[in-house]
C-alpha cells in the first residue's frame, strides 16, 4: 500500500510540477488583449455588398508616460525591449470573415531606406492602393519607410488565402515633436481589404527597425512589438 | 580557531606502515566546514558581486558591431562567471591545489575524511573523493537533468498537440526547445559514464577507487555547476535557436546564448577531466590478470566512450569560446554580417555533435551486452566481436559528421565520402547488435527488470539504426532532412537505446549501489508503459515526418494534427512511466528487500565485494584468471572445493535471493 502510495505521490507531483511550470509560462508569455475590429456599416465590393469593419493601430517609436510599452514576458525581456518601436494599443487583431476591414495606421516613428521594394509597394487591398494622408498612393520611396504591416498566409492547406501588405512611411528626422517626443504631425495611412473564409495568420514588419543586431533582433520577433496575430472569425 | 601541526605516526594502509607528512589542524582542514551549501552560498555571493561590479563599469548605451546593447551581455556573463568560480570556491575545489602550493601534503587521514569516512549522509553535499558516492551523486544530478528537461519535452508536446494551441509565446517555445535538447543531450551523456562508470567500473576491474579522486569530484561539481548556468539562461531571454544554435541565429538571440556558452565550456572541462579519469583508471589499475580479453565488455564501452570525448569535447568547447568572443568583443569568427563563416561553426559543433551519439550509445550497448550473459547464463557471443565493434565505433566516430552538413551547401563534393563513411559506420554498430542476438539465441532466459530493458534497447536500437541508414544517404536525406522523421530517428537512438539502457543499467546495478533490490513490479510497470509511450510517440513522429510536417516550427499544417496528437498522448504516457520508475527507485532505496551481495549470481568483479561496499572496495584485491563470462563453465575452484568437503562456507544467501530465484 505504502508503495502505491509513493508511486502516486511521485505521479501527482510530477504533473503538478509540469502544469506548474507550463502554467507560469502561459500567463508570462500571455498574448497581448486582441482588439476587434468595429462595425461601421455595409460597403459594397466585386462580390455585392458586405459588412464594413474598422479598425485602428498606431505605432511609436518608444514607450513614454503617454504610452506604456507592451507587456513583456519577464523584467529581462522588458529591460532588453525597452526603447524599442511597437504597435498599439495591441499586436493580437481580430477581424471577422466575408467582410470588408479598413485599418488606419498613425505612424509617428522614423525610418529609411528598406532592403527589399517590395515591401514598399502595397499588396493585397480591395484597389491596390492605401490612402496616405488623404492621397491614394500604390507605393512609396522605399528609401523613406517607417514600417510595414505585413500578414502573412501561413502554409496550412485548410486555410484561405490572405495575404496584405502595407509600407508606413518614415516622419522626418527633424519633424517637430511633442512633449513626450512623438511627431505632432504623425502619417496617417488607410487601407482597406476583404477578409475570405475564417483563419489564423501571422503579422509582422518587413522593415529591419529592431534596433538589435543588424535591427532584426529584439522587437522584430516579439509578438506586442512588431509581430502579432491576425485573426478571422467566422 | 587555533591550527596545530603534528607529526603523526605512520599511519598503517592495508597492512603496510606509510610514512606520513604533518598533520595540519584537524583531518580534512577547511574541507570539514565545506559543503553544498557553502558552495551554493559563495556561488550566489561571487555572481552578485561580480554582477554589480561589471555592471558598474560598463557604460549602459554601448553596444556591439551589430547593435546589441553589451550591457547585459557582460554582467550576464560576469554573473555566470562569478557562479562558477565562487561555486567551486564555496565546495573546496581549490583547497587541494593550494594545499599543494603551500607544500603541506595531504595525510591518510585527510584522503579518509575527504572519501567520506564516517561521514554517513553528508558525504554526498561534500566534495568527497570516494568514486562511489561520486557515482550516486552523478546518478542524482542526472536524474534531476532529466526531471528538468523532461518537464520541458511535456511543456513541448502539450503546445505540438494540435497546430495553433499557442499556449505558450513562440519565444518560449524556442526557449523550451533549445533547452530540452542540450539538458537531455549532457543528461544522456552522462548517464551511464557518470553513476555506473564511477561508481561500477573502478570495482569491476579490481581497483580501490578512481585513479585520481580529486578529478572525480570536480568532474561531477563542475556539471552541477554548468547545469545552473544552463537553467539561468532560462531567465535571460533564453536559448532559442535549438541546441546546435548555428548562426547567424546565435548571434540574434538574447544574453541567454551566453548561458548556453557557459554551460556547454564548463560541461566540456567536466568531461574532459573525467574522460582522462576514467581513461587512466581503466588503463593502470586494472587487477592482476586482468587482461584485455579478460576485462568487462563494458570496461570497453565506458573507455570508448571517453576516448571519444576526450577528442571531441574541445572541438565543441571551441566553438562556444570562439562564439562567446564574437558575442562579447566582437571578434569575427562566424557572425556573417561582419566576414564569419558559419560554416567553420557547423564543422567545429557537428565534430563533437556526431561522436557524440556514439559517446551515449556505445556505453548504452556495452552495459547491455554486460547485462546479458548474467541474465542468460551464458558466456556472450563473440567477446572479441563485440570488442571489433565498439573499436571499429570509434575509429569512424570521427569521420561521419558532416552527414549533418549535406543540405548546408558546404563542400558538396565531400557529401558522398561522408555518406559512405557513415553507412559503413553501421557495420560495426551492426556487429554489437548481431553480438546481443547471437547470446539470445538459445539460451535460458531469466528475465528480470534489467533484461526487461535490454529487450526495448535492442528493439528501439533496430528502427534507429534502420531510420538512420536513410538518413545518412544524401538523396533521401534532402527529402527528409528539415522533417519530423529526423527527430523521432535521433529520439530512436538517444532515448530508445541510451535512456532504456541506461533504465537497465539502474536497475541492474541498484542492488551493489543501494544495498536493496529494484522493486521488480513496479519498475517493470514503469518499463513498460515509457515504452509503450515511446512507440506511439516517435512511430506518430515518423509518420508526420514521411507526411512532410517540417522540424523547428510552432505552427503546422492541420493535416499532421492526428499524428500529433497522437505523439502528445505517447509522451504523456512516457512521462508516466518515468514518474512510476522514479517512485519505483524512490521507495526500492529506502525500503526495499534487501540484497545480498551478488544477487544476480554475476561473475564479474563489483559483486564480489560485500553491499555496502566498504570504503577500499576490497580488502584484498583480486587476482583475476578467467574471463567474466563463463556461465555455464564449470568453477574449478568451486569443483575443488566440493570435492574436498562439499560445502562451500557459510551460506550467505538472503531470502530476497530466493524470492528472485537467483540460480
Amino acid at each position: 500500500m505504502k508503495r502505491v502510495l509513493v508511486t502516486i505521490a511521485c505521479i501527482v507531483l510530477g504533473i503538478a510540477v509540469v502544469a506548474g511550470v507550463g502554467a507560469v509560462a502561459a500567463i508570462s508569455g500571455e498574448e497581448p488583449k486582441a482588439i476587434v475590429a468595429k462595425q461601421v456599416g455595409t460597403m459594397q465590393t466585386p462580390d455585392g455588398e458586405k459588412p464594413h469593419y474598422e479598425l485602428h493601430l498606431d505605432v511609436y517609436p518608444n514607450s513614454s508616460a503617454a504610452v506604456p510599452p507592451p507587456r513583456a514576458g519577464s523584467p529581462i525581456q522588458a529591460d532588453l525591449l525597452s526603447g524599442q518601436p511597437f504597435y498599439h494599443p495591441s499586436t493580437s487583431i481580430q477581424v471577422p470573415a466575408n467582410s470588408v476591414v479598413t485599418i488606419h495606421f498613425t505612424q509617428y516613428d522614423s525610418g529609411g531606406q528598406i532592403y527589399n521594394p517590395y515591401f514598399a509597394k502595397v499588396h493585397g487591398t480591395m484597389d491596390g492602393t492605401m490612402t496616405w494622408n488623404g492621397k491614394k498612393v500604390s507605393e512609396i520611396k522605399p528609401s523613406e519607410v517607417g514600417h510595414t504591416f505585413t500578414v502573412h498566409q501561413y502554409p496550412e492547406s485548410t486555410q484561405p488565402y490572405l495575404f496584405l501588405s502595407v509600407p508606413l512611411p518614415m516622419n522626418a528626422g527633424n519633424a517637430k515633436t511633442n512633449s513626450d517626443g512623438y511627431p505632432v504631425d504623425p502619417q496617417k495611412i488607410s487601407v482597406t481589404f476583404v477578409t475570405g473564409e475564417a483563419g489564423t495568420y501571422v503579422w509582422n514588419c518587413e522593415f529591419p527597425c529592431g534596433d538589435l543586431y543588424q535591427e532584426f533582433g529584439g522587437p522584430m520577433q516579439a509578438r506586442g512589438w512588431m509581430a502579432g496575430t491576425f485573426e478571422v472569425v467566422a | 580557531m587555533t591550527t596545530t601541526t603534528t607529526a603523526p605516526p605512520n599511519a598503517t594502509v592495508f597492512g603496510a606502515e606509510v610514512p606520513q607528512p604533518p598533520q595540519h589542524g584537524k583531518p580534512g582542514g577547511i574541507m570539514r566546514h565545506l559543503n553544498f551549501g557553502t558552495g551554493l552560498l559563495a556561488g550566489i555571493v561571487g555572481a552578485v558581486a561580480a554582477g554589480w561590479i561589471t555592471a558598474a563599469l560598463t557604460p549602459t548605451s554601448a553596444s556591439n558591431a551589430t547593435f546589441a546593447p553589451t550591457e547585459p551581455e557582460y554582467v550576464y556573463l560576469a554573473v555566470l562567471i562569478g557562479w562558477v568560480v565562487g561555486f567551486m570556491l564555496g565546495m573546496g575545489a581549490f583547497v587541494g591545489p593550494v594545499r599543494w602550493l603551500l607544500g603541506r601534503d595531504i595525510t591518510h587521514a585527510d584522503a579518509e575524511y575527504m572519501a567520506g569516512k564516517d561521514l554517513g549522509f553528508r558525504r554526498y553535499f561534500k566534495f568527497t573523493t570516494d568514486h562511489k558516492v561520486v557515482g550516486i551523486q552523478y546518478l542524482v544530478v542526472t536524474l534531476v537533468i532529466f526531471a528538468l528537461g523532461g518537464t520541458l519535452a511535456m511543456l513541448i508536446r502539450t503546445e505540438l498537440g494540435v497546430t495553433w494551441a499557442e499556449l505558450f509565446a513562440p519565444t518560449f517555445y524556442n526557449t523550451i526547445i533549445g533547452t530540452h535538447g542540450i539538458a537531455m543531450v549532457i543528461a544522456m551523456i552522462v548517464v551511464i559514464s557518470g553513476p555506473v562508470g564511477n561508481f561500477i567500473v573502478p570495482m569491476m576491474i579490481g581497483a580501490r577507487d578512481m585513479a585520481f579522486p580529486r578529478l572525480n569530484a570536480l568532474s561531477l561539481w563542475l556539471l552541477v555547476a554548468a547545469v545552473v548556468c544552463l537553467i539561468s539562461s532560462m531567465f535571460v531571454g533564453g536559448i532559442q535557436d535549438g541546441w546546435s544554435v548555428y548562426y547567424p541565429l546565435a548571434a540574434q538571440a538574447p544574453p541567454g546564448m551566453l548561458g548556453y556558452q557557459m554551460t556547454i565550456i564548463v560541461f566540456a572541462i567536466s568531461t574532459g577531466v573525467a574522460s582522462v579519469n576514467l581513461m587512466t583508471t581503466i588503463l593502470t589499475m586494472r587487477a592482476k590478470g586482468m587482461t584485455w580479453s579478460r576485462t568487462p565488455i563494458l570496461v570497453f564501452g565506458v573507455f570508448a566512450a571517453s576516448l571519444m570525448g576526450l577528442y571531441a569535447f574541445p572541438f565543441y568547447q571551441y566553438s562556444q569560446i570562439l562564439a562567446l568572443t564574437d558575442r562579447i568583443w566582437d571578434t569575427v569568427f562566424f557572425n556573417p554580417v561582419q566576414g564569419g563563416s558559419v560554416w567553420l561553426y557547423e564543422n567545429l559543433f557537428w565534430l563533437l555533435g556526431h561522436p557524440e551519439v556514439y559517446v551515449i550509445l556505445i556505453p548504452s550497448m556495452a552495459l547491455a551486452l554486460e547485462i546479458m550473459p548474467v541474465f542468460l547464463r551464458r558466456p556472450l557471443f563473440s567477446f572479441n566481436f563485440a570488442v571489433a565493434g565498439i573499436i571499429g565505433v570509434v575509429a569512424l566516430s570521427g569521420l561521419v559528421w558532416a552527414h549533418h552538413m549535406y543540405m548546408t551547401g558546404w563542400a558538396p563534393a565531400v557529401n558522398y565520402p561522408f555518406m559512405l563513411s557513415t553507412e559503413m559506420i553501421s557495420i560495426p554498430v551492426g556487429f554489437l547488435v548481431l553480438v546481443a542476438i547471437g547470446t539470445f539465441w538459445r539460451s535460458t532466459v531469466w528475465t528480470r527488470l534489467p533484461l526487461m530493458a535490454i529487450y526495448a534497447v535492442v528493439f528501439n536500437k533496430m528502427i534507429g539504426g534502420v531510420t538512420g541508414i536513410y538518413l545518412s544517404d544524401v538523396p533521401a536525406d534532402q527529402y527528409f532532412h528539415g522533417s519530423m522523421f529526423v527527430v523521432a530517428h535521433f529520439h530512436y537512438m538517444l532515448m530508445g537505446a541510451g535512456l532504456f539502457g541506461a533504465m537497465g543499467g539502474i536497475a541492474f546495478y541498484f542492488p551493489k549501489m543501494t544495498g536493496r533490490i529494484l522493486d521488480e513490479r513496479w519498475g517493470s510497470i514503469g518499463l513498460w508503459t515509457a515504452f509503450v509511450g515511446f512507440q506511439i510517440t516517435f512511430g506518430s513522429m515518423f509518420v508526420a515526418g514521411l507526411q512532410g510536417q517540417p522540424r523547428r516550427v510552432l505552427q503546422f499544417d492541420d493535416m499532421f494534427n492526428i499524428s500529433n496528437w497522437l505523439s502528445t498522448i505517447g509522451a504523456y504516457v512516457i512521462g508516466l512511466g518515468m514518474l512510476i520508475f522514479l517512485a519505483a527507485i524512490i521507495f526500492s532505496w529506502r525500503s526495499g528487500d534487501v540484497a545480498s551481495s551478488n544477487p544476480w549470481g554475476s561473475k564479474s568483479l563489483e559483486w564480489q565485494t560485500a553491499t555496502p561496499v566498504p570504503l577500499e572496495n576490497f580488502e584484498v584485491l583480486p587476482v583475476v584468471t578467467e574471463r567474466p563470462y563463463n556461465y555455464g563453465v564449470p568453477d574449478p575452484y568451486e569443483q575443488r572445493m566440493k570435492s574436498l568437503d562439499g560445502d562451500l562456507g557459510p551460506d550467505t544467501r538472503l531470502e530476497s535471493d530466493d524470492k528472485a530465484g537467483v540460480p
